[in-house]
């Protein structure tokens, strides 16, 4: 489990990020949202050992991320993907591989299978021994992830791990993580895709400098919008608007096409009298649905808030 | 380590400027410099015994008596002898006249009219003899109180510790200028290629790490030093044999040179890079400050080249110790000062 109390760290007089208090509970995928320059990096940086709080504390296991006799034993238990793959280019995805496995002290016996496995299931097996610079970025970045896991690490951090990724890429890469958790690795991964974010993450939290909000990525719009409601007739008269906010059920009305789009307070109180009161003007109602608000509405809203 | 290797493998310019430059410099400089003069430079030793030339040398005509009989393998003392081969023995006190005299000792006493070779002289009289045959070496390492002390060093035995010096120099300079680009890149480089993150974020101690960054630059330039080194020998001792009769090569000062001195410099020179290239930014500055990390060796080759230090044994102990400590040193000093977030956050 790893444990963030008021994490901040300083540059000179600039704060990259303040305050961050975290837990992210064992085989969970965690994500940190935010746009460039949150402070999303730095923090990973700091629960990696790479550089040290100003303030705060954080525990991965039952180490302290401050403490240099825990930095070795944390960093040995991570595994980290930057922003950037990082390959040596020149070498080939064997020998980069190789390399890390040696450097974290996984035996020759077990870097060798590892590597074939791995190597073997991202279908470059066969081109193990050229040199990396001449792969796309989605086989850089899956050689970046495999060298990650090469020491198999029980916490895995990724930095934009799909970042300028292709789509056919990124979906393998997010097929990749999710077959990750079902191994029980805990994950925590830095973006700022929404969607991806929506997709994979159980737990977000949205950064800008400081924690914004932390929740499922599917319930983080509770609270945050206006619900708001649209009904699908068969036909919507002219004079519809003009009779039916008088009725003091719902607000911002407007019709677009043959829907009819307004907010409600409650709507579990307040749509089956807005309904009735259609039904008795001689209107068809077809269909009834509740606007969805995605990850991105509340990433957007949350960070607009911020800024202001 | 490994890695940095295997990188220098898939580079083949790097490998061929590595090997290039100390067989250029340390072989085919040598011999440029050898050859012209152990052809021009005559090779004969002349009398330098003012005592003698006084006296009056042998005519040109002049040869030693004949002998009749053969004295050896003891020792005499208060004798004279007269047209006698003298052979491996001790003489003490003694007058020897018209003899023919190879490998004895003789002490506190005359010889006249006689040839000498690998003998050792001292206190002794030498009247009107001829030294055909004596060995140089032998003659050195003669005591300064002799009435007949050596023969004067021909000139390429004068000219040739100073040119052993002076190419002896260049495999000192080798070692320490051939590292200075790998390891002024070796951590700026890292951080260049993007490759520096991942590598930090592994268990890997900091003196681990450079460890392996140092070492990865001495070895390729230590190696290709000793490769030049044992070529160099080897053509100047083929080169040289048929002028002076022996090996020269590689003498006790040549290869105390290379086992302690060169290896101590390389080191010096690669951890000055390494700290350098710690502490920047850019490849190109690591490089233009790895050009002064090489002022020791500098210095030392131009007190070699102005007279003030002749390499002997002392001096290479000497020096080599010097360099060690400051390698050690250097070692500590650049692991105290690494540090990994100023170099994830300050070089951006």
């Amino acid at each position: 489990m790893i444990v963030c109390e008021g994490l901040t760290k300083m540059f000179g007089s600039v704060a990259a990020i303040q305050n961050v208090s975290l837990e992210i509970p064992d085989g969970c995928i965690f994500g940190l949202l935010g746009p460039n320059g949150a402070g999303k990096t730095t923090t990973m940086r700091m629960l990696s050992c790479l550089i040290r709080p100003t303030s705060g504390k954080a525990h991965i296991d039952s180490y302290d991320i401050s403490k240099k006799e825990d930095a070795q034993i944390i960093r040995g238990m991570i595994g980290l993907l930057p922003e950037v793959p990082g390959l040596y280019e020149t070498l080939g995805a064997y020998k980069n591989l190789d390399y890390y496995g040696q450097l974290y002290g996984v035996s020759k016996q077990k870097r060798e299978e590892s590597i074939q496995t791995t190597l073997t299931n991202l279908e470059l097996w066969d081109r193990r021994n050229e040199p990396v610079g001449g792969f796309s970025k989605g086989m850089k970045q899956k050689i970046a992830i495999a060298r990650a896991l090469i020491h198999d690490p029980k916490y895995i951090f990724l930095d934009e791990p799909t970042a300028s990724l292709d789509p056919v890429a990124a979906k393998i890469v997010r097929e990749y993580i999710l077959d990750l958790k079902l191994k029980g690795n805990t994950i925590l991964i830095n973006t700022h895709n929404l969607t991806e974010a929506e997709r994979i993450c159980d737990t977000v939290a949205l950064v800008k400098n400081r924690t914004v909000k932390i929740g499922n990525p599917k319930e983080l719009a509770k609270g945050l919008f206006t619900r708001r409601i649209s009904i699908t007739m068969q036909n919507i008269p002219s004079n519809l608007l003009k009779e039916i906010e008088p009725l003091g059920l719902v607000s911002q009305a407007q019709v677009k096409g043959n829907q009819l789009i307004f907010n409600v307070k409650n709507p579990e109180e307040d749509n089956p009298q807005v309904l009735s009161w259609l039904l008795n003007q001689g209107l068809k109602v077809q269909f009834v649905s509740e606007e969805e608000h995605s990850l991105e509405d509340v990433y957007l809203k949350l960070i607009e808030e911020v800024v202001r | 380590m490994r890695k940095d290797l295997d990188e220098f493998k898939k580079q083949k310019f790097v490998i061929g400027s590595i090997i290039a430059m100390p067989i250029v410099l340390g072989v085919v400089l040598p011999l440029v410099m050898f050859v012209p003069m152990v052809t021009m430079v005559p090779l004969e030793r002349s009398w330098d015994i003012d005592g003698l030339l006084q006296i009056g040398g042998l005519p040109d005509d002049a040869v030693v008596p004949f002998t009749n009989q053969t004295v050896g393998n003891s020792s005499f003392d208060a004798t004279i002898f007269r047209h006698t081969a003298l052979k491996n023995a001790t003489f003490s006190y003694c007058i020897i006249e018209s003899c023919i005299i190879e490998n004895t000792t003789i002490v506190d006493s005359t010889v006249t009219n006689s040839s000498l070779s690998n003998s050792y002289l001292m206190n002794v009289t030498v009247i009107r003899s001829e030294g055909t045959g004596l060995d140089g070496r032998v003659i050195l390492a003669i005591s300064s109180d002799l009435a007949f002390t050596r023969t004067k060093p021909s000139e390429i035995d004068q000219v040739l510790p100073l040119m052993f010096n002076m190419i002896l120099m260049i495999f000192i300079i080798i070692p320490a200028t051939l590292p200075t680009i790998i390891a002024t890149y070796s951590i700026v480089g890292e951080k260049n290629n993007r490759s520096l993150e991942p590598l930090l974020a592994t268990p890997t101690t900091d003196g681990e790490l450079l460890a392996g960054k140092i070492f990865s630059a001495f070895l390729p330039s230590m190696g290709a030093t000793l490769l030049a080194f044992s070529l160099g020998v080897i053509l100047l001792d083929i080169v040289l044999i048929p002028k002076v009769g022996y090996p020269l090569l590689p003498n006790l000062t040549w290869t105390l040179s290379m086992v302690l001195l060169a290896p101590t410099a390389c080191l010096m020179s690669v951890l000055a890079c390494v700290l350098v290239s710690s502490k920047v930014s850019d490849v190109r500055a690591a490089q233009q400050l790895g050009g002064f990390v090489v002022m020791p060796v500098v210095l030392l080759m131009l007190g070699v080249l102005a007279g003030y230090i002749f390499l002997s044994p002392f001096w290479i102990f000497l020096i080599a110790g010097l360099y060690g400590v400051l390698d050690l040193g250097l070692f500590f000093f650049a692991k105290a000062i690494f540090n990994r977030e100023s170099i994830l956050t300050k070089w951006s």
